[in-house]
């Protein structure tokens, strides 16, 4: 992994960073990631899926490639994969589709973490025209653009000003431990949400960082996936 | 900032000029540079017509070739001329050491590439001579304490003098601010239409007024604006309190853009950042002008607990259920005041808060009192019909507010004619009035959430600094 993601897309003139890259970023901002490692061939990826301790998931990893799980028939992500077999079948899938669309592909391997476990969230953040760098969060997963469930601030922005945001959103009720569920530590949520804002206000180069889901446990917040956009003219 | 060092001197003698002039000036009457000339004259300082192809005198004044032919140092420029002649007529201004202009001509940046490309000229012409430029597209301003009529609009002498500034995006709604607050009985301190912006926008304005030591809260309607940002920092570093209006929640782009010139910007992003930088937000014209109102004639409310006194239930229960919809609190009254009240009034209906004292009558006053006095209390709401035999408690209100330092209001409804000279009795007390208990409760709501959204700003400043 490059020392500077940012730089690294920008030397290829890449406009996304892939996920690793993304979630290295995401890392040294003090955002807690599940372990992972990339991999450039499926005897790598078995050796990384050992290491990080199985079950793992594996994804596509590639510039090519933003929408993961669409991508290929569905071979770009494959969950809840607990042994070294199944962890090789799906990195060569992943290697056979590249192959065939002509795309350089290496594949991410990463912790599996449960999602039934806590309350999907998404983060992000944007560099709008008029307000410059600016946060939300809101409840994510599959659900984020049914509800419209999110909270906006003008960023950089402290972790009580972020806990306030998501305070007002009616996932909160969820949050809290809704019906019997273990109450998430909104405090670390808040961390995420704050150090999101700080991202955008810090870097010049990001337009936009969507980090979708950031699960919220008992235990704290996880980033699962992430994206991370550059501006053109940065 | 769009301007150097002259930049606040620009703006004052844009707004509080000594010295008018109305380039375009016509005796020609339903002109544009008529009904300019014919408001203007009515300033309290020395107004100039400026035409070149003007004869003898309009409105007494004679008429003189340029503006740098006037021989005093004209402050402010009333250019009532079109648009494709306002970049010469700027500079013009600029080489006779006017500071500042209002452009009431269309047709710049709200009219696609050309206007744009025109509009760029004007405002490079003012930047080389720090004129400050009202508009363009805009019918002005105006001042009734100096009797400065900078808007083409008629009627506008009417204007009563007042606390509260508008800063208006659009003139029109400037002036149906204005009118609608004439209609009620309430003056203003100044009205302004933005319009365009060129140099002068929310963030020069809210600081000028913020200033000006006749204006205690502004008023802001705004569509969107290029820097929200740097809108919402100087509504944060504004000691006058300030309100806000966002027009544009549903999909009005279009229309916006060709009406102002400008995008309308993410409502979600002007509701966050109105709340976080200390803003109160409202959703109507009459909600904004109301809010001024009880803003600018009151002490600074010190949190959200409103204690509501009413003489007649219904509107009570109206007004308590709108209270809390809108952020506000209503806390149980002390023992004391309850006790006090009970006395007052043996078999009250309600002693707690709301209190309802049934019906008006002569110790109505003393229970308002009362309320006013607990510490548990931030804000007081009075609700009384109108009941010609007893008038309005006006000697307990008239001055209620600085003794117990904290906002009175009073909400009323009666025939117009039968309560017009108490009601007047009452404003010119400064006793904040409204006349249904919906406009009385979301002006109440408005204090309560003006000072938690305060208290929390002033906060992340103090964070943000450390």
């Amino acid at each position: 992994m490059p020392e500077d993601p940012i730089a690294a897309a920008q030397a290829d003139g890449r406009a996304t960073l892939t996920e690793a890259e993304a979630k290295s970023l995401l890392a040294d901002a003090g955002i807690e990631t599940p372990a992972f490692s990339v991999a450039a061939d499926a005897d790598a990826a078995v050796e990384a899926a050992e290491d990080i301790g199985l079950p793992v998931v594996v994804k596509v990893s590639s510039p090519s490639v933003t929408h993961k799980s669409e991508w290929a028939e569905g071979a770009g992500v494959a969950v809840g994969l607990d042994s070294a077999e199944a962890v090789r079948e799906a990195a060569e899938a992943i290697f056979e589709a590249a192959d065939a669309r002509g795309i350089d592909a290496d594949v991410l391997v990463e912790e599996a973490r449960n999602v039934d476990a806590g309350t999907e969230v998404i983060v992000g953040g944007l560099r709008d025209p008029s307000f410059g760098p600016v946060v939300l969060t809101g409840l994510g997963g599959i659900f984020t653009e049914v509800y419209e469930d999110t909270s906006h601030r003008i960023a950089p922005i402290d972790e009580a000003e972020a806990r306030e945001a998501i305070e007002e959103l009616t996932a909160i009720e969820l949050l809290e431990g809704y019906r019997g569920r273990e109450p998430a530590d909104v405090d670390a949520l808040a961390a995420v949400v704050a150090a999101v804002g700080d991202l955008v206000a810090e870097h010049e180069a990001i337009s936009e960082v969507d980090v979708n889901p950031v699960l919220a446990t008992e235990g704290g917040a996880v980033a699962l996936d992430a994206l991370v956009v550059l501006g053109g003219d940065a | 900032m769009a301007f150097g060092v002259l930049g606040d001197v620009n703006l004052q003698r844009l707004f509080r000029p000594e010295r008018i002039a109305v380039v375009g000036a016509s005796a020609t009457e339903g002109k544009l540079g008529y009904e300019a000339m014919a408001n203007a004259v009515e300033f309290d300082g020395d107004v100039y017509p400026v035409n070149p192809s003007g004869e003898g005198e309009v409105f007494g004044e004679p008429f003189v070739e340029s503006v740098t032919d006037i021989e005093a140092t004209v402050d402010l420029a009333l250019l009532a001329v079109p648009a494709h002649i306002v970049p010469d007529v700027v500079e013009e201004c600029g080489e006779a050491g006017v500071g500042g202009a209002v452009i009431y001509a269309g047709g710049f940046a709200e009219a696609g590439d050309d206007g744009e490309e025109l509009q760029e000229a004007v405002i490079a012409a003012a930047d080389e001579h720090d004129v400050a430029l009202l508009g363009p597209n805009t019918s002005g301003f105006v001042a009734p304490a100096s009797n400065l009529l900078a808007s083409f609009a008629g009627g506008v002498e009417r204007l009563r003098t007042g606390g509260v500034t508008i800063l208006a995006q659009s003139g029109g709604v400037a002036h149906q601010l204005a009118f609608s607050a004439h209609r009620e009985g309430r003056g203003i301190a100044t009205m302004v239409g933005l319009g365009n912006r060129a140099n002068v926008g929310f963030e020069e304005a809210i600081p000028y007024f913020d200033s000006d030591p006749n204006t205690d809260a502004i008023v802001l309607h705004v569509e969107g604006t290029d820097d929200g940002r740097a809108l919402l920092e100087a509504c944060r570093e504004s000691d006058t309190p300030v309100v806000a209006y966002k027009v544009g929640q549903a999909d009005v782009g279009d229309f916006a853009e060709s009406h102002t010139g400008a995008l309308t910007g993410d409502h979600a992003l002007y509701t966050a950042g109105f709340a976080q930088y200390g803003v109160p937000t409202v959703e109507s014209t009459t909600e904004l002008f109301d809010s001024g109102q009880a803003l600018a004639n009151s002490p600074e409310p010190d949190g959200a607990n409103v204690g509501v006194v009413t003489a007649q239930a219904g509107p009570g229960i109206i007004t308590a259920d709108r209270l809390q919809r809108a952020g506000a609190t209503l806390p149980a009254l002390a023992e004391d005041t309850q006790d006090t009240v009970g006395g007052i009034l043996p078999g009250i209906t309600y002693a707690e808060n709301p209190v309802d004292t049934g019906r008006p009558m002569p110790e109505f006053g003393d229970v308002v009192e009362a309320v006013a006095e607990d510490d548990n209390v931030d804000v007081v709401l009075v609700y009384e019909l109108f009941e010609e035999a007893l008038g309005f408690p006006q000697e307990t209100l008239d001055g209620l507010a600085e003794r117990v330092d904290k906002p009175v209001l009073f909400t009323t409804e009666g025939p117009t004619e039968s309560m017009a000279d108490d009601l007047a009795a009452l404003r010119d007390a400064d006793v904040p009035v409204f006349t249904s208990p919906e406009r009385g409760a979301d002006a109440a709501a408005v204090l309560a959430r003006y000072a938690t959204l305060d208290d929390a700003a002033a906060d992340e400043e103090v964070s943000a600094d450390a």
